[in-house]
């Protein structure tokens, strides 16, 4: 008789120092990277939080030229969590819906800190656009100001007003997905554990896109990009400990702040997780996946080769970019089939 | 992504710009990206539709500023800003208004990155790929991989096959000097698709090549282009199968002397005995009496015209059929 085998997700915990040298940035994406130059810094200390704020808050907020034209756009307020503020939601309402529409729930990305509900808007409304659905971007609140637990509850109690609020939006209530761009990932990713353990809204899908999601933040990858591409591991120390504090990477992290840490990854929505070869969060994404089949999910997973953090936003023209964000529209379209 | 602005603002806008415009070609270069990226970054940063076309190598390279690739073979507009990348290359920015120095620099730095690319690939593919060789040369081969290997290996619009005593074949652009050293049959200067039939007429010609020794006299080299009825001979003789009588007497002529097959290959060469005399570097009597000894062997006179003509012809059949063998 064969022993029982039980399958196990690779190890991905690299020992400091010695990590093999990274994986190559793909040429065009790497030729991108280089052209900005010391304009980007990989790694941002916890003193530089409000310079970065301040030089980022105009970047990847334009919105698109069809917004007005293709989207019917309103900004509401739902009720924060308990003796917290308001929360505002942008929402932009298909005007060529002819069914009742698909919601894309949208937690923006700034590595817990920064960005705000405009951010990275543009990307996800071009889905929105070609899939008539509707998008609801939450204005959740940011760390360290506002450590864990607000930034997910936020996001969660933006997510009952949407779905509660179906009716009167227009939009379905039964096909509404979390999606989010790195720490918009992770929360995306929290959001969906707390939507399952919570007894609700039903979830359609969650799309994690290049998630930050592990606060030790000691995978192989995190130690191989060190100083180099976008958002490595001190940037990533500088996320989590504003918004976990002194209780980063210790033994109390709830999975509601840091999925990875997520013991059952079972009954949760599909999701699609992508991220580049060459960045930081490559193995905790690589793992996250890998548990959800572990624990009979469904998951899509693509790991783009030669991807630093971000790269189709940085070198859209890229044809790794092209491709990521084919498949990522492809993934939308059968999700979101009627 | 969060921090990619970061001080972005705070740097003069235009020397930032060239900046990068320089270090983005570069590292695409470092990195040995293709020419699809090279258009596909030029077009980006310049916002608008790039193209890169090399008409005699059928090559176009089209790239909208997304990074779509849109190839289009329509004429391209003379107003659109334009930078040579080769003789026959040419880099354009698909818009018509006048250029910031942006636009010029983006322009300049692509083409130069372009020729790199170009240079690197062609320099390489003649010399390292036998098997587009192969393919580009076989008649059996289908039309579409026969173009498709020409495109891989960058062949110019005119092209010689030549087939070299060892076997094996090379390419050679129209109009470039003849190889030196090997012994080789040049076939005529044809468009890519037509290869198969000038490495036939190539093989042809090697044939008819000689090692240029006393013991094997005659050209190292020889173009089927100047062969004319020469070429019609041997394919006819090919069919004969007896013996030819003019290369058997020819035969016993070479195993009379050391001197003879080379002696009589120079006269059949030389406009007269003189000149003869002064290619083999020996007096001109007595290559008269080589001459008389030879034309005893062969069985008639090579002094009149009628004489040498059918002393040349013999010696091409020899050597062809020699090669044959």
């Amino acid at each position: 008789m064969a022993p029982t085998s039980v399958p196990t997700a690779p190890d991905t915990t690299g020992t400091p120092g010695t990590a093999a040298p990274p994986p190559p940035f793909d040429p065009e994406c790497g030729a991108a990277l280089a052209a900005v130059g010391e304009l980007v810094s990989p790694s941002m200390l916890p003193e530089q939080i409000p310079a970065v704020r301040a030089a980022t808050a105009t970047f990847g907020v334009e919105m698109p030229d069809f917004l007005e034209t293709d989207f019917d756009v309103q900004t509401r307020s739902a009720p924060g969590p308990a003796g917290a503020p308001e929360i505002s939601l942008l929402i932009a309402l298909p005007r060529a819906a002819t069914t009742t529409a698909p919601v894309i729930y949208w937690i923006h990305s700034g590595g817990m800190v920064m960005g705000d509900n405009r951010t990275g808007l543009a990307e996800v409304l071009g889905y929105a656009r070609d899939l008539h659905a509707a998008v609801v971007s939450v204005e959740y609140r940011l760390a360290p100001e506002h450590p864990h637990p607000a930034p997910v509850e936020d996001c969660y109690e933006g997510l009952r007003w949407t779905v509660e609020h179906a009716g009167e939006l227009g939009v379905s209530p039964d096909r509404v997905l979390v999606a989010g761009v790195s720490a918009g990932g992770g929360l995306a990713a929290a959001v969906a554990l707390l939507a399952r353990d919570r007894g609700g809204p039903a979830l359609a899908g969650q799309m994690l896109l290049c998630p930050m999601l592990d606060d030790r933040n000691d995978t192989v990858s995190s130690q191989q990009m060190a100083g180099l591409g976008v958002w490595d591991r001190t940037s990533n120390d500088t996320g989590w400990r504003a918004l976990l504090g002194d209780a980063r990477g210790g033994p109390d992290v709830s999975p509601y702040a840091a999925p990875a840490r997520a013991s059952d990854l079972s009954g949760l929505p599909p999701a699609f997780v992508d991220v580049g070869s060459a960045e930081t969060f490559r193995d905790e994404d690589v793992a996250y996946a890998t548990a959800i089949w572990q624990a009979g999910g469904v998951a899509e997973l693509h790991v783009w080769p030669g991807g630093f953090h971000g790269y189709p936003l940085l070198a859209p023209h890229a044809q790794v970019s092209r491709a990521t964000v084919a498949a990522r529209r492809d993934w939308l379209r059968r999700l979101l089939a009627p | 992504m969060d921090v990619l602005a970061l001080r972005l603002n705070a740097l003069d806008p235009e020397a930032a710009a060239a900046l990068r415009v320089v270090t983005h070609f570069d590292a695409l270069l470092e990195s040995r990206a293709g020419l699809q990226s090279i258009v596909s970054a030029a077009a980006a940063l310049a916002g608008c539709p790039a193209r890169l076309a090399d008409p005699p190598r059928r090559l176009v390279v089209r790239v909208l500023a997304d990074g779509a690739a849109a190839g289009r073979d329509d004429e391209p507009d003379p107003a659109w800003l334009s930078a040579p990348v080769t003789t026959d290359a040419t880099l354009w920015l698909e818009r018509t208004d006048v250029p910031g120095p942006m636009e010029a620099m983006v322009l300049e730095r692509a083409a130069a990155a372009a020729r790199a690319v170009l240079g690197r690939t062609r320099a390489r593919h003649p010399t390292t790929d036998p098997a587009s060789i192969e393919l580009v040369l076989d008649a059996t081969a289908s039309r579409d991989d026969r173009l498709t290997a020409a495109s891989r290996l960058g062949l110019p619009a005119a092209v010689h096959a030549v087939a070299l005593a060892d076997g094996t074949a090379r390419l050679m652009p129209a109009g470039a000097p003849d190889p030196v050293g090997a012994r080789a049959g040049l076939g005529p200067a044809v468009a890519p698709v037509d290869l198969p039939g000038s490495y036939a007429a190539a093989r042809l010609a090697l044939r008819l090549t000689a090692e240029g020794t006393a013991d094997d006299p005659g050209p190292r080299v020889v173009h089927a282009d100047c062969l004319g009825a020469l070429a019609l001979l041997v394919r006819a003789a090919d069919t004969v199968a007896e013996p030819i009588p003019d290369v058997g007497a020819l035969d016993r002529a070479a195993v009379s002397a050391p001197w003879a097959l080379a002696t009589l290959e120079a006269f059949a060469g030389a406009s007269s005995v003189r000149d003869a005399s002064r290619a083999l570097g020996v007096h001109h009597s007595t290559v008269q009496d080589r001459l008389g000894h030879a034309e005893a062997h062969l069985g008639w006179s090579i002094r009149d015209q009628a004489g040498r003509l059918r002393l040349q012809l013999a010696l091409v059949l020899r050597r062809s059929l020699r090669r044959a063998e």
